[in-house]
């Protein structure tokens, strides 16, 4: 509490490293995190700053460990290391260049051997394609020699045929073989017949097996083909065509002899260069794998690297000293802390020339920062995503780790419901170091991180749920404070009288037909109700009025902790003419109605002064429209009988209250505004007296952020006190939610069990199915979807309702130098 | 009616655009990126940019010819990342977009192989939002009546190239006049593709088309001087849609001196301010220079109206000025030639 009640107390320092160690010392820093380095030279562009050298040797080194990635990433080994090296220092100088030149080597093994592979892939493909061609074509080839022998055997007379034409020059047909991608072959058909005017003759066959791309190692189908054409002009408009359509064109030979010998060759061609290939990928693996063992850990130890010269490019070069200065934020009650990293920092550069930190006089706003643990943290989040604590005022951190599982809990009561939910974030906190890495995208990571604060709240919804006597939409029942005789209980009931028993109607003073109140039920509300016809109505008068003191006390608490930040603050003005009124103006109105509320539930229906239960709404509203009457007579609720006291007293509360807006309204600026011409008077008469020197000065810094025009002010003002006084309503209102989602959600469970798991009761199977579909919708309405609906509201209830009354929420987050954040990618600038 | 549709279809791809023209490069940028003193140093500064690491996997040191590729390769995924999901009338109107980049490569390889240059080599030069599938092929032609028939046949330029079919063997001239030919057709096709959509897109676009077409006109007349083109073929390469047409390109196909022509812009308040001191002082800004620059005018407006299509065009136009101007200040910084670095045109201010 002690660290999150205000935000830590900030010192700004100026940092004085001598340059040779001005590395390591920013290294030793980088581990603590606990100084925010401030830009020196915010005008000045990215490669114009001292260590941009030393970044770009980062950025290479980046880009090939990126390089190795990739080739890792298509082998599929895994990295390794990463780990180890977060929790170590940064590598030094001398480390950094060693692995600079041992990445350089790396990179140029990898590039040879990924040249030599690349080669022999090539040759690969194109000796396979050539095999393919020379089994495919051998079929065209054969089909050719058979129909040439049939047209032989055929008679010649009709020889001025084109067929037999072209067969007698059969001698003189040339033809080109090749291979092509298969989605370039309608097009390629088209042009060549369209260019060649239909006197080449295409055959292509596809090849079974799709062969690899050397380069991108992508899966092409590919097709042989074979082209015949006559005469040598005809010829080269072909090949340029099929260069055209990336089409590789293989020599095939024209003897069939010829093409049997060279497809024995290319096959123990193949043979020899896949054995090679073998070789060559598992050196290729070998050497992967070696890197893949330390990649994870240099991929952190260069994002380190790089972080620390990013910071170093912040500090400003003393010319004369050669030493750099930094202007720093710290919290000077880590101040130990930093210097014996300062220390370690020199040590580790083996020099006796210290860095000093030196405390200088500012006058900028200083960054808010907490100390949170792995508990506080999920909560000061919360209040965080709102807006960030202006510089050491009151934090509602800290509250909001009880308020809001309570509030939201308000609105969940539901023991098992509470249960399952508190089940779901035990085992998330009880796994926690485990489940730390596990990465399951970003709704994971906001459960996760917010288990502490399911826990929580599965914890004060079974608390609410034991007050509310709500499982599952039924009772637990310790022994009922009611007695009702068995005729009393109506008989137009089916099924057994456990599961279907109904209480009717139960009278608050348990005196009146058909029940009996012996005694008060020992914890939370009694089970009969949860059976009686009138429960409804019961519970629902029980959490409207719960709602509206949980309300009310939260926004007085709200109004006091004001006060904290005015006396902080030494606001004494506020203090008079704002907290007071404000307090004033809130207990008048609804602290009344409060006292009423739990004057009213303490009290039997015959001790009421005319024995009957005045409805306090009506009575509120009353207390401004009959102003000045005393209330009538079934509206009493304490004092004599006519309702006199009640009246007197409640035009008292009327009147403070209404004395309250324009004290609000105008003490504060109509006094500032005195102040300020009193000032303005003595300034003159000074001026008068001849003593004009330096005067403005002295008296400027007292009055600070006051200084403004009084229209200005009054405008303010009377936003201010607008905005007060609707919100008290407003708000009180708005607290009813906690009501209205509370019973929803009762409701919604009921419904549940009614309608969906009370239909199983008949038989084992429809009980099987009945419990599944129950099952499911329990979680995924009423826990996931309800549960985050109540999450919603509760985080407005805190946001609006509460932190409006105290919270300023405009300072901005300490964002310490820290290899922590860079590792985890939070830190932008060193990103 | 179209801004209650345009939603439907559209909405997604021009919230994308409008999202690459924020990351559009400021002055701001552009005054940085002309004080660095290597490449490394504008690697490192476009690193601070929408760029991110787009250069960052490349090995030092920087050659000006990779920043350009990888500069065109980011504007070209980026292009057809809207074209693949695209749906009709905006894949048709962003293929349009690309035709004038076809245009642009048949007329590269068609001078290299005149050149007797090798295919294999002219290939990495095409830009490559205007590559196609028979592009390689191209080098089987001599004629533009074989170019027709056997290669651009199929392509969407076919309709183009109808009106520059001859047997004429190809050679320089004939070039020109094929690529200006193509280009009008081109532009009045765009125009009318424009005109079909209407509404606000048919405003926009004509704008940018009109004055596309009217830079045509002049760059013709003025590059035609000196050479054998007649007057009569000058004024069948004008596009007929921009501000010059009908009067305007009359009274250009008659000029026969950069002084006529100055003369013939003097009536039109669009252009007069370009032609005002003319190229003549040295460090002035080029005509070019100001046609860019009224070019990316344009474009920024583009952007001023919603529901429409002349935002595309614009941004592709926008990206490839900037590809330019990265490349340009590229250049000086690598040959230390910083004298003209400010020679760029800045988009956005």
């Amino acid at each position: 509490m002690g660290t999150l009640w205000r935000s830590q107390e900030m010192g700004r320092a100026k940092l004085f490293v001598p340059s040779e160690v001005s590395y390591e010392v920013v290294s030793a820093l980088g581990d603590i995190g606990l100084v925010q380095f401030i830009d020196a030279n915010p005008d000045l562009n990215a490669f114009q700053r001292k260590f941009v050298n030393e970044v770009r040797r980062c950025d290479e080194m980046e880009r090939k460990l990126r390089f190795f990635e990739s080739e890792i990433e298509k082998l599929k080994l895994e990295i390794n290391g990463a780990e180890e090296a977060a929790s170590m220092p940064a590598p030094d100088m001398k480390g950094m260049h060693s692995m600079e030149a041992e990445f350089d080597r790396l990179e140029r093994e990898m590039k040879e051997i990924n040249n030599n592979e690349q080669v022999l892939k090539k040759q690969n493909l194109e000796l396979t394609e050539l095999h393919e061609i020379l089994n495919r074509t051998a079929m065209f080839f054969d089909e050719a020699e058979s129909a040439t022998a049939a047209l032989s055997a055929d008679t010649a007379d009709s020889s001025n045929t084109p067929l037999l034409e072209a067969d007698e020059r059969s001698g003189q047909l040339a033809f080109v073989t090749g291979v092509i991608a298969r989605e370039r072959v309608p097009g390629f058909e088209r042009l060549l017949w369209r260019a060649c005017r239909g006197n080449v003759f295409l055959r292509r066959v596809p090849i079974d097996e799709p062969v690899h791309d050397p380069t991108t190692g992508d899966e092409i189908h590919k097709e042989v083909f074979i082209v015949f054409y006559q005469g040598e002009q005809l010829g080269n408009r072909v090949k340029k065509i099929c260069e055209g359509y990336d089409a590789t064109i293989y020599p095939c030979p024209n003897l069939p002899s010829k093409r049997r010998e060279l497809r024995e060759g290319v096959k123990t061609r193949i043979l020899d260069l896949q054995n090679v290939l073998h070789r060559t990928e598992d050196h290729r693996r070998h050497v992967l794998s070696t890197i893949a063992f330390k990649l994870g850990g240099w991929i952190v130890q260069v994002k380190k690297i790089k972080a620390i010269f990013h910071t170093m490019n912040k500090f400003n070069v003393d010319g004369t000293r050669k030493s750099l200065i930094a202007e720093v934020w710290y919290p000077l009650a880590r101040v130990d802390e930093i210097q014996h990293a300062l220390r370690v920092g020199t040590s580790r550069a083996g020099s006796d020339m210290q860095a000093i930190l030196n405390d200088i006089p500012h006058d900028s706003k200083p960054p808010t920062a907490y100390f949170t643990t792995k508990f506080t943290r999920g909560f000061q989040s919360i209040v965080d995503a709102y807006g960030v604590a202006t510089y050491r005022e009151v934090n509602p951190g800290p509250f909001t780790i009880i308020t809001f599982p309570f509030l939201f809990a308000v609105m969940f009561g539901d023991l098992g419901h509470g249960f399952l939910m508190m089940l779901v974030a035990l085992m998330l906190v009880l796994k926690e170091k485990s489940l730390k890495n596990f990465d399951g995208g970003e709704i994971w990571d906001t459960m996760f991180n917010g288990r502490y604060i399911i826990l929580l709240m599965g914890l004060f919804s079974m608390y609410t749920g034991f007050v509310y006597n709500d499982i599952f939409s039924k009772a637990l029942s310790f022994g009922s404070g009611w007695s009702i005789s068995e005729e009393e209980i109506p008989m137009n009931i089916t099924g057994s009288a456990t599961l279907e028993l109904r209480a009717p109607y139960l009278d608050l003073n348990g005196t009146l037909h058909n029940g009996d109140l012996r005694h008060a039920y020992a914890f939370g509300i009694d089970p009969m109700w949860q059976v009686s016809e009138n429960k409804l109505t019961f519970t629902n008068s029980y959490k409207m009025k719960l709602s509206v003191i949980l309300g009310v006390l939260q926004m007085l608490f709200g109004v006091v902790l004001s006060l904290f930040n005015h006396r902080f603050f030494k606001k004494s003005l506020r203090i008079w003419h704002e907290f007071i009124p404000q307090t004033l103006f809130l207990s008048c109105i609804f602290g009344y109605l409060v006292i009423c509320i739990l004057y009213k539930w303490s009290t039997p229906l015959d001790d009421f002064p005319n024995q009957s239960a005045p409805s306090l709404l009506i009575m509120l509203i009353n207390m401004f429209l009959r102003f000045g009457l005393p209330p009538p007579k079934e509206q009493v609720l304490y004092g004599d009988k006519e309702g006199n006291l009640q009246g007197k007293v409640q035009m008292a509360l009327v009147v403070i209250a209404v004395v309250c807006v324009p004290w609000m309204l105008l003490t504060r600026p109509l006094i500032l505004r005195s102040r300020q011409k009193r000032r303005e008077r003595e300034a003159e008469a000074r001026v008068r007296a001849g003593m004009l020197q330096g005067s403005d000065d002295d008296h400027d810094d007292g009055h600070g952020d006051e200084e403004h025009s009084f229209g200005e002010m009054m405008v303010h003002q009377a936003i201010h006190t607008i905005e007060f006084c609707l919100g008290c309503i407003s708000n009180t209102a708005s607290y009813l939610r906690l009501w209205a989602l509370s019973l929803a959600h009762a409701q919604l469970s009921e419904v549940l069990w009614d309608m969906v798991l009370h239909n199983g009761f008949t038989s084992w199977y429809l009980l099987f199915c009945a419990f599944a579909v129950w099952a499911v919708l329990t979680i995924g309405v009423l826990l996931i979807m309800e549960g985050l609906s109540a999450f919603l509201h509760a985080l407005r209830l805190h946001w609006v309702e509460f932190q409006n009354k105290f919270y300023d929420g405009n300072g901005y987050l300490f964002t310490p130098f820290h290899f922590e954040r860079v590792l985890k990618g939070q830190d932008d600038d060193a990103a | 009616m179209a801004e209650m549709t345009f939603n439907m279809d559209d909405g997604y791809f021009e919230g994308l655009v409008r999202g690459f023209k924020g990351g559009l490069l400021t002055r701001g940028d552009y005054a940085n990126l002309s004080q660095c003193e290597t490449l490394e140093d504008l690697k490192l500064h476009l690193a601070t940019t929408q760029y991110g690491n787009f250069l960052s996997n490349e090995p030092s040191p920087l050659a000006v010819s990779t920043i350009d590729a990888k500069l065109k390769e980011r504007m070209v995924s980026e292009f057809q990342h809207l074209r693949k999901q695209a749906v009709q009338p905006l894949a048709k109107f962003l293929d349009y977009i690309s035709y004038g980049y076809m245009i642009d490569n048949i007329i590269l390889l068609i001078t290299g192989i005149l050149h007797e240059r090798d295919v294999a080599e002219l290939i990495p030069k095409c830009h490559p939002l205007g590559v196609f599938p028979e592009l390689k092929t191209l080098s089987i032609a001599n004629t533009t009546e074989e170019l027709y028939n056997s290669v651009l046949v199929d392509t969407p330029l076919a309709p183009y190239f109808l009106e520059c079919v001859t047997r004429q063997d190809l050679d320089e001239l004939n070039i020109e006049i094929i690529r200006n030919t193509l280009y009008r057709a081109y532009i009045e096709d765009f125009y009318k593709f424009c005109k079909s959509i209407g509404g606000a897109t048919e405003d926009v676009m004509c704008e940018i088309l009109a004055f596309e077409a009217d830079r045509r006109a002049f760059n013709i007349t003025i590059n035609s001087f000196g050479t054998e083109l007649t007057k009569e073929d000058r004024m069948k390469l004008y596009p007929r849609v921009g501000r010059l047409y009908p009067a305007g390109l009359k009274m250009l196909a008659d000029c026969s001196d950069y002084e006529e022509v100055v003369r013939v812009a003097e009536y039109y308040a669009e252009y007069r301010p370009m032609f005002d001191t003319g190229a003549a002082t040295p460090g002035e800004k080029t005509l070019e220079d100001k046609f860019f620059e009224y070019e990316a005018k344009l474009n920024i407006k583009a952007f001023m109206q919603q529901f429409q299509y002349g935002v595309f065009y614009a941004f592709v136009k926008l990206k490839e000025q900037e590809g330019r101007n990265i490349v340009w200040i590229s250049e000086c910084i690598a040959q230390k030639n910083k004298s003209k670095i400010d020679n760029y045109v800045n988009l956005i201010d």
